[in-house]
């Protein structure tokens, strides 16, 4: 082939230098801040409340306000907390709890899963138990143990019943949003490409779901773990063993206050621990691969 | 020795796309909205076809009809490859897949080897000038980047065909839909540019919808006035050959202008 005349070459030259001109202009920049200063900014802040809270809580107690069985020092709740590290104790207590929540959190996504695909996509199931999937996450969980309790007795069973009845309607529900907000051109393009529906599921639909379904999860989470503590609180025995929810309510029993707030602080720092260590990483990841979230 | 000639004769005509009378009708009865009719069109292998007509004139149901995204109520539809490329007004690029992954996403539907496609992606992005950005995701191109890797993937979707191959480069068609109709001035004059380039080095026939007569003229070997409501082939201008352009835009926007104004003493 004869290479192309003069003018051709000099007239596609200019066409690449404007659209590289162009290219340079309009490319959105990213100003990324170095790890340390962002790891700073992430952790200062709630260090300070924290202590805030303390010193306020200290000073609640030097005014001597309220009776000591009421509000301990801070001090107090700090020798209870190490107790409880120091004869091993907090390490059984959380992984029974721990333990309970994840497997029951693992089943409600096997379980929601399939249900939010199917209240999604076919019409007539939407119909038919959306709203119920809608109502019972706005149901307390706790509702459950009087019920519970009387069907399977106070066994795991219970328990289970108590965690799945408050997480798979948070996740069935985060998958439905979730593929509902999917962009109906995303399904054309699919679609003029020719994808049976099973590629375009697997490919476009539930890819481009997955910041809802994630969403779902955390809430999910979030609730596998109250209905768990509520569960747990209500339902004691011998042979269900001592989680967090029971160690609380020993506490109380025995109208020791201390003991009654390291459990409230364990159970916290469960919640904040998985949520920091587990969702917030994955949910970031997800949101930032398609530019939802500014890159901190 | 006839047969010979019959096969020369005879291969190269077949259209890439051809509609003879063809008519779309929405729904049934009272509500019943027709968006087509009558509609003869032909489009050859390798040529740049532009639909032009104002909003509501049936662009967008005649590009689905040749999509075989829908079927036509009366008349035929027949296209030469089974699976023609089509672009929208949006890039409509999956937000989670880099540009190059995007690419690839019509070679990977139909079955493409993870190598092959990379390579097939990779040589589109080249001629989109986007070779330095394949592994950038659409959050971090702009508007007029995002279109381009969209018209890479179109293209990427014209190289699989299971019907006739690659052999047969002539069914190729692309079907684009106002597809710089979102974009700022500068970048729809740049990428036009970059379009008509890219035509001429695939040889893609590609049937072009847009309301705006510039772009028609600019781009078209053919320009096709469709009128709205039901819509149908008003005229056709031939633009091979034509040395002033400016002076066709004036008559095909004195032309538009006439169609659109019946349409307000109809009301
Ligand atoms: N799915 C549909 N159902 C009913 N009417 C439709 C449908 N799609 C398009 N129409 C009607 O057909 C006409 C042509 O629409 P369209 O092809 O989208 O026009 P254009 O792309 O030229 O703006 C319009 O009047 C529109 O309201
Ligand atoms: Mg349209």
């Amino acid at each position: 082939m004869a290479a192309p005349p003069e003018t051709v070459r000099v007239v596609d030259r200019d066409a690449a230098a404007a659209v590289a001109g162009l290219d340079a202009l309009d490319t959105p920049t990213v100003t990324r801040t170095p790890l340390w200063r962002r790891a700073l900014g992430a952790t200062v802040p709630p260090v300070l409340t924290l202590v805030v809270v303390i010193v306020a809580w200290q000073a609640l107690w030097a005014s001597a306000l309220f009776p000591e069985f009421k509000l301990p020092a801070p001090g107090t709740v700090a020798e209870q907390f190490g107790e409880i590290v120091v004869d091993g104790s907090i390490w059984s207590i959380t992984w029974t709890s721990v333990g309970r929540a994840v497997v029951g959190f693992l089943v409600a996504v096997a379980i929601a899963t399939p249900l939010g695909l199917l209240v999604a996509k076919v019409a007539f199931v939407r119909t038919a138990i959306g709203p119920l999937l809608s109502g019972m996450q706005s149901l307390p969980s706790v509702a459950w143990v009087p019920a519970a309790v009387l069907w399977f007795g106070l066994t795991d069973a219970t328990i289970y019943f108590v965690v799945l009845l408050g997480s798979v309607p948070s996740i069935a529900n985060g998958l439905v949003s979730g593929i509902d907000q999917v962009p109906p051109i995303l399904g054309r393009v699919g679609d003029v490409m020719g994808a049976g529906r099973l590629a375009s599921a697997r490919l476009i639909l539930l890819p481009a779901a997955l910041p809802g379904y994630l969403a779902g999860c955390k809430q999910g989470w979030a609730f596998a773990w109250r209905s768990l503590m509520a569960a747990e609180i209500i339902a004691t025995s011998p042979q269900l063993g001592v989680g967090l929810g029971a160690y609380l309510k020993q506490g109380s029993d025995v109208n020791n206050i201390a003991g009654v707030i390291s459990a409230i602080v364990l159970i916290l720092i469960v919640g904040v621990g998985i949520e920091l260590l587990v969702f917030k990483p994955l949910e970031r990841r997800v949101l930032q691969t398609r530019g939802l979230a500014a890159p901190v | 020795m006839t047969a010979t000639l019959d096969r020369t004769q005879v291969a190269p005509t077949r259209p890439a796309a051809q509609l003879t009378g063809v008519a779309k009708v929405f729904g049934t009865g009272a509500g019943a909205v027709t968006a087509l009719t009558g509609v003869d069109l032909r489009v050859e292998p390798g040529e740049f076809v532009c639909l032009l007509g104002a909003s509501g004139c049936g662009k967008t149901t005649l590009l689905n009809l040749l999509a075989g995204l829908d079927r036509p109520t009366r008349g035929t539809v027949d296209v030469a490859t089974d699976r023609p490329a089509v672009m929208f007004q949006e890039p409509a690029l999956l937000p989670w897949l880099t540009a190059v992954r995007n690419v690839e996403l019509p070679l990977r539907l139909a079955g493409v080897g993870r190598s092959n496609r990379r390579g097939t992606a990779n040589e589109l992005l080249e001629l989109v000038r986007l070779d330095g950005q394949a592994r950038k995701r659409p959050h971090e191109l702009s508007g007029g980047m995002r279109q381009r890797v969209a018209l890479a993937r179109a293209l990427a979707a014209t190289t699989v065909d299971t019907t006739s191959g690659d052999a047969e480069k002539g069914g190729r068609l692309m079907l684009m839909d106002e597809p710089f109709a979102a974009l700022d001035a500068i970048t729809r004059d740049v990428l036009q540019g970059e379009l008509e380039r890219v035509w001429r080095a695939t040889g893609t026939a590609v049937v072009f919808v847009t309301h705006d007569v510039r772009e028609a003229v600019r781009l078209g070997q053919r320009v096709v006035l469709l009128s709205s409501r039901p819509g149908t082939v008003v005229r056709e201008w031939d633009l091979t050959g034509t040395a002033d352009r400016r002076a066709l835009t004036g008559e095909i926007t004195d032309h538009l202008r006439e169609v659109i104004s019946t349409h307000g003493r109809a009301a």
